[in-house]
């Protein structure tokens, strides 16, 4: 009996130790999303429900690319859509169109957004801040016009289709899709983490506040500048495969301003440093109508007010919790904390009498 | 094309050295650490194999009545919660005594309760008998269960020792192999590392050594620097010597930052040249470095305003510093490869260190927001021990401390230019800190030099009398 306990004991500390290692929530995370899924798959969950969540984990791939751009690089870019919509290009011309192997559509696609970041990042060296986000809205603006035009890649304003994807000629199906964009999203959760733990996050956050002290440390601000505009130009192609993945089709009008801005909205009400807050931001601003808000039949009749419902959230949020959604969660985090002490002393108090 | 080449060997020669130094450093410093890491197994590794022997043992002893170790601090662990919870429970009756009492007679709960606290006390009395029985000789034969249980513990404990012995041995047999291989491995690399530097040495040429003095570390040679129409500095020279505190005083608006900043390359300077005694063998221009590599030829700013990181924690801030010695690449940071675990412990111990020369571990875990301006500074200070400083340059260091925190910064000051074996090389405002830490002194005004030379002479110097006090000469 007692080595039993003992046996328990340990198996609780090493659970103990294994839940405290910094992967562990978002696997769980994956896990929980994986199960929903097979729910799903089961007929138990709605299946629409299922496809707002993942198009909402692709915006949410987007959102961490750009949380590295802004909330530890520091550098504002309203590009973002440009870039999500030429990953769906690539996938959708190369793949699609051509035929070509899906491991040659990866290669192409990291070339080119390893090309497009460089190009951005050696802009931002000369400009900053309001300045270059107008830079890069005006690139993303430019790239718009050319999915218009060049329609030999993109076919142009009626759009792109993607339809029977197949991967090692296996037929992918719209289950396996999903699966592959959660383990996706997962990998990318872990692979960010694994940078801003590590000398590269802490010289982008040194560079963030103060160029000087980051250069004077021996951070060259151009290797960290191009680096941190090809990663999150790399996490918004991956995202538009995903995207086209998913959704099968793309078009010009999807990749304008408001998708870069509804994308800079996610990460700044998220709260742009905190990769749970990446994914309460990106669920909040989009997800959120997807999901909850198209169950009320107010929403269903008037669907375009549930914007009025994300705005509102956005200026309650900035104005009260400048810091993010997760500065909310934090807060409601202590504030239940204080409560339970608060219980705890009252029945003591009532029980017990004041301490001697 | 003989030279040339000559120079291409040197250069290669140096990155080979400096690669070796880094390899053997880190071997030195990884090998405490993953020696501490087995041990901290082993000791884990003989609690549980203790506890375990511990829960076997049990039932036998109970049998025999014998009070092992572990089961004396059972025992006394089960009396003390019975203690603590009748004291809870006779605190909860003199409360609810009280209730009663504002609400009945007194006599009547008067009756009850000294009825419920006999109650209470009976029922205690019964749990620490039923423990105590527990505990005791059981009936029957006891000599026998003593017997037995003697021999059965003997038993356990040799397997147990055997075992723990026998992992002992493997331990120390890792640790040995560990130290000898690090060892050998430490040793060929300072093999290494002689030879180069000997071959370095050899082919040393004396055109670019020759261009300043042996024992001077950098030499600034007519640097003049102008912002428009205004001349901040004009044509200035000094050496600062190798292994001294150097400090540059003048009055407000005299330039000090502004040589700071042509140093480490902030600002280009108009004209002029800074030379500098990377090692032994090579002297190089600064004006030739980008201001992100000066760091790695070994000189360190601090900064007049503090410039850290407000996001991270102290022990983050200063890996930050350490930036240049990292070798893992970005692909090692995206997969944390145990090599950049390995590092990253390294840096840690470094950093530690570095906290606890300067006294700042408790601050360790804290963000540096809300601390008070004397850590802060002192934060900016151990920052810069942590890229292998040859030149430390501080900026004001002294700069909104108090006269307390001005005379340990001194202490601090001295003790790390004899640790860290550092040139330092000071901006300052406050005349004591200088007096007593410099060895030699430079006074400048608008730009131009007044004096050089040791603090006393300074102070009777006729020039920096007149420039600081305005006295006629």
């Amino acid at each position: 009996m007692t080595t039993l306990r003992l046996s328990f004991d340990r198996i609780r500390k090493q659970l103990a130790i294994i839940a405290k290692h910094p992967y562990f929530g978002f696997v769980v995370f994956g896990a929980i999303l994986v199960v929903l899924r097979l729910l799903a798959l089961g007929g138990i969950i709605p299946n629409s429900l299922m496809k707002s969540l993942v198009i909402t984990m692709i915006y949410a791939i987007v959102a961490l690319g750009f949380s590295l751009l802004l909330g530890y690089a520091g550098l504002a870019s309203l590009g973002t859509a440009g870039f999500v919509g030429l990953g769906t290009y690539f996938i959708g011309h190369f793949s699609g169109t051509l035929g070509y192997p899906f491991l040659a559509t990866i290669l192409i696609s990291l070339l080119g957004a390893i090309v497009l970041g460089a190009i951005v990042g050696f802009i931002s060296l000369r400009i900053e801040g309001m300045y270059l986000a107008i830079i890069t809205l005006g690139l993303s603006e430019i790239m718009r016009e050319i999915f218009k035009s060049f329609t030999a890649f993109t076919n142009g304003v009626n759009g792109l289709g993607f339809r029977d994807f197949t991967l090692f000629e296996l037929e992918v199906s719209e289950a396996a899709v999903d699966f592959i964009v959660i383990f996706v999203f997962i990998l990318l959760i872990i692979g960010t983490l694994n940078i801003i733990k590590s000398p590269t996050g802490r010289a982008l956050l040194a560079m963030k506040n103060s160029d000087s002290a980051a250069q004077s440390m021996g951070i060259g601000l151009m290797k960290y500048r191009l680096l941190a505009f090809t990663l999150a130009t790399i996490y918004a192609v991956i995202g538009g495969l995903l995207y086209m993945m998913d959704q099968q089709f793309s078009i010009p009008t999807t990749w304008s301003l408001d998708f870069s801005l509804n994308i800079l909205a996610a990460v700044v009400v998220g709260g742009a440093q905190s990769i749970t807050g990446i994914i309460l931001g990106t669920f909040t601003i989009f997800g959120l109508n997807m999901t909850v808000l198209k169950e009320i039949a107010f929403f269903r009749e008037y669907p375009d007010a549930t914007w009025i419902v994300s705005g509102m959230l956005i200026i309650l949020i900035t104005m009260f919790y400048p810091g993010g959604l997760i500065r909310l969660l934090l807060a409601i985090k202590f504030w239940l904390i204080k409560i339970w002490k608060k219980l705890k002393r009252k029945w003591s108090v009532y029980r017990y009498g004041e301490d001697d | 094309m003989a030279k040339m080449i000559d120079g291409l060997l040197q250069g290669f020669r140096l990155h080979r050295l400096n690669r070796l130094r880094d390899q053997k450093s880190f071997l030195e410093n990884y090998l405490p650490i993953l020696v501490k890491a087995i041990r901290d197994r082993e000791e884990r590794r003989i609690k549980l194999a203790r506890d375990r022997d511990g829960a076997a043992l049990r039932g036998p002893a109970l049998a025999a009545g014998v009070l092992t170790p572990a089961l004396e601090t059972e025992r006394s662990t089960a009396l003390a919660n019975i203690e603590e919870r009748y004291r809870w429970r006779a605190k909860a009756l003199a409360q609810s005594k009280k209730r009663a009492l504002s609400k009945s007679s007194e006599d009547m709960v008067v009756a009850t309760f000294a009825v419920r606290t006999e109650q209470l006390e009976h029922q205690k009395q019964v749990d620490l008998e039923s423990v105590g029985r527990r505990y005791a000789a059981s009936q029957g034969d006891l000599a026998a269960a003593r017997e037995a249980f003697r021999i059965q513990a003997e038993e356990v404990h040799a397997a147990t020792d055997a075992r723990l012995a026998a992992a002992k041995a493997k331990a120390d047999k890792i640790i040995a192999a560990k130290t000898a291989a690090y060892e050998t491995k430490t040793d060929e690399l300072g093999r290494k590392i002689e030879k180069v530097r000997n071959l370095l040495i050899a082919n040393k040429s004396d055109e670019t050594n020759a261009l300043i003095p042996e024992d001077s570390l950098l030499s600034v040679r007519n640097l003049s620097m102008r912002f428009g129409g205004l001349m901040a500095v004009d044509n200035l020279s000094f050496d600062v010597k190798k292994g001294e505190i150097f400090g540059l005083i003048g009055p407000n608006g005299a330039g000090k930052t502004t040589i700071f900043n042509c140093i480490t390359r902030f600002y280009r300077p108009t004209s002029g040249e800074m030379l500098y005694r990377k090692n032994a063998v090579e002297v190089i221009r600064l004006n030739d470095y980008p201001v992100h590599d000066i760091i790695r030829q070994g000189i360190v700013r601090t900064f007049q305003n503090v410039e850290l990181v407000w996001e991270l924690t102290i022990l983050d801030n200063l890996l930050v510093a350490a930036h240049t010695v990292y070798r893992t690449g970005f692909f090692g940071q995206l997969f944390h490869t145990p090599k950049l675990r390995r590092e990253e412990e390294v840096m840690r111990a470094k950093a530690f260190g570095v906290l606890g020369t300067l006294g700042l571990l408790p601050y360790a875990y804290a963000i540096p927001y809300g601390l008070p301006y004397g850590i802060l500074k002192k934060i900016e200070l151990a920052r810069t021990l942590m890229a292998h400083p040859k030149l430390i340059i501080l900026d004001e260091p002294a700069a909104g401390l108090n006269d307390k925190e001005t005379e340990e910064l001194a202490v601090l000051i001295k003790k790390i230019r004899d640790d860290y074996h550092a040139t330092i090389f000071l901006v300052e405002h406050d005349m004591g800190l200088v007096m007593d830490v410099c060895d030699t002194i430079c006074a400048i005004s608008f730009g131009k030099k007044l004096a050089i030379g040791t603090p006393a002479e300074i102070q009777s110097d006729k020039l920096v009398r007149s420039a600081y006090l305005g006295e006629e000469s």
